[in-house]
């Protein structure tokens, strides 16, 4: 191995340079951010050394289970964050972790079950998690446009449940529209993928020094683990919502926000 | 229990936090006829509406249509018995014919035509875009698309108030053109003239209180529009 397997402490305390020279413009330049970037440069190292080490711990002691419970705790902690932008939405913290939790264990049971990857922790964490902040993001805009959606849109709503129209069909269009939103940042970055960016995986694998052919076929099953986990996640975060959203006679429960209905 | 055609509402109460919608109202609206629900702004009348095809259900109290409490029958089958045409108009695709079709995708070309017929729009109106309608063009379609249902019951929330003479006589028109058939009608409306136009019977609601209930002679309410 060459390039960054023989990065050492050393290495990283001279890159502290760099934050030097970037809290010197910020200095010079009196940005008022100088303290904010310092803090934010200290927090990262502190951040990613805790979890250096504990991945350390659990490649060492913890062996597969400990990989998988580590992927449990992002997946729950993806929830609460992807649930956090359906605020207003009833139960929206259950659906996002729950369509999460669909997304992320299908899918890297998927790469397990074909033998794509191998049942290592160091496999599966970094794996799941990716795949665990696909799915949040799918998920987040799932919720986020869901409430837009049916705070606006009550009336229309409403209105196709007064010819007959049972809840899930009612909601069907507005379902499809959330899920659009939320698929279309994953198939547009999978279009440009190797012509505008070198994605994450393959930069790291290539660094690490790995040659670039074995780099692009983990790549390539990176974002389409990435498609699956985006569509599975968003699809049963919404059909929770929609779940959430009506109650037993086909009504849209009465929710926070503008515009509820007058008298 | 005689079966009473029509919606009986017995002892109806809706609340919502401390506020009263609707006070313990015990009425009759019969079937084959139009009953016409005045009052106020905040009287409660669209609140009523509401309840007939349970948008909303009361805090207590039971309504029963045809005999039957309303909460025993397919809530499915009910919204297709009793069709609502709200106070705004809410257009559903993107053109006319498909609007139509959101409730019966199986209504054909001729079927359209006529529906288009029964509400005063030109048959050229079947590939017209949504988003190109009036307002009274858009209350139109409204009506047809609930009236292609075939909904014994037509529950009209202030049909008129926003539109021109020539769209509010054309919902009036089909209005009384439903209850000849033998249809219920149940019309919300500001405009008293409407009302003594084809109303058989008249509640006013004040406060979500009954006040009164008859034949529109009877009615004081309706004397203060003339």
């Amino acid at each position: 191995m060459t390039g960054l397997a023989e990065l050492g402490w050393g290495g990283v305390a001279a890159s502290l340079v760099l934050v030097a020279v970037a809290a010197a413009v910020a200095y010079r330049q009196r940005l008022h951010l100088t303290r904010e970037l310092i803090i934010a440069s200290a927090r990262a190292g502190v951040q990613l050394i805790a979890v250096g080490a504990l991945l350390l711990v659990i490649f060492a002691h913890a062996g597969l289970p400990g990989g998988f419970a580590w992927v449990v705790i992002m997946i729950l902690v993806a929830g609460q964050v992807a649930g956090h932008r359906g605020t207003g939405l009833p139960r929206a913290r259950v659906a996002a972790t729950a369509g999460v939790a669909t997304g992320s264990v299908i899918t890297l049971g998927a790469l397990l079950a074909l033998g794509v990857i191998t049942a290592e922790a160091r496999v599966v964490v970094p794996i799941g998690g990716m795949i665990v902040s696909g799915a949040m993001q799918a998920t987040g805009v799932t919720l986020r446009r869901l409430r837009e959606d049916v705070q606006q849109a009550r009336p229309v709503i409403e209105a196709r449940l007064c010819l007959g129209l049972p809840a899930r069909e009612a909601f069907l269009p507005h379902q499809r529209s959330a899920l659009r939103t939320a698929l279309l940042p994953a198939i547009d970055s999978t279009k440009v993928v190797g012509l505008i960016s070198l994605p994450g995986a393959m930069t790291g694998l290539i660094l690490a020094g790995v040659d670039p052919l074995t780099a692009i076929r983990y790549q390539i099953v990176v974002m389409y683990m990435l498609l699956a986990a985006t569509a599975l996640a968003a699809l049963a975060t919404a059909r929770l919502a929609e779940h959430a959203l009506f109650d037993h006679a086909h009504r849209l429960v009465p929710l926070p926000g503008p515009p509820g209905h007058g008298m | 229990m005689t079966t009473t055609s029509g919606f009986l509402l017995d002892q109806v109460m809706v609340t919502r936090g401390e506020t009263r919608l609707l006070d313990t109202i015990t009425a009759h609206l019969p079937g084959g006829h139009c009953t016409a629900v005045v009052g106020p702004s905040g009287a409660g009348k669209s609140t009523l509406l509401r309840l007939l095809n349970r948008l909303d259900d009361p805090s207590s109290g039971r309504i029963l249509l045809d005999g039957i409490p309303i909460t025993e029958l397919d809530v499915l089958d009910l919204r297709r018995r009793v069709g609502l045409v709200a106070q705004q108009p809410v257009l559903l695709t993107d053109r006319v014919a498909e609007d139509l079709r959101v409730g019966r995708s199986e209504l054909g070309d001729h079927g359209i035509r006529e529906l288009l017929q029964r509400v005063g729009l030109p048959v050229e109106f079947v590939q017209r875009r949504t988003s190109e309608l009036s307002g009274g063009e858009a209350q139109r379609v409204c009506l047809a698309r609930a009236l292609a249902v075939e909904p014994e019951v037509l529950l009209l929330d202030e049909p008129t108030s926003a539109l021109d003479g020539v769209s509010s006589g054309v919902i009036v028109e089909a209005a009384r053109d439903h209850v000849a058939a033998g249809g219920t009608v149940v019309l919300v409306s500001h405009d008293l003239a409407v009302v003594r136009g084809i109303a058989d019977t008249v509640l006013v609601l004040d406060h979500g209180h009954l006040i009164a209930h008859g034949h529109p002679d009877e009615i004081d309410y309706l004397e203060a529009g003339r």
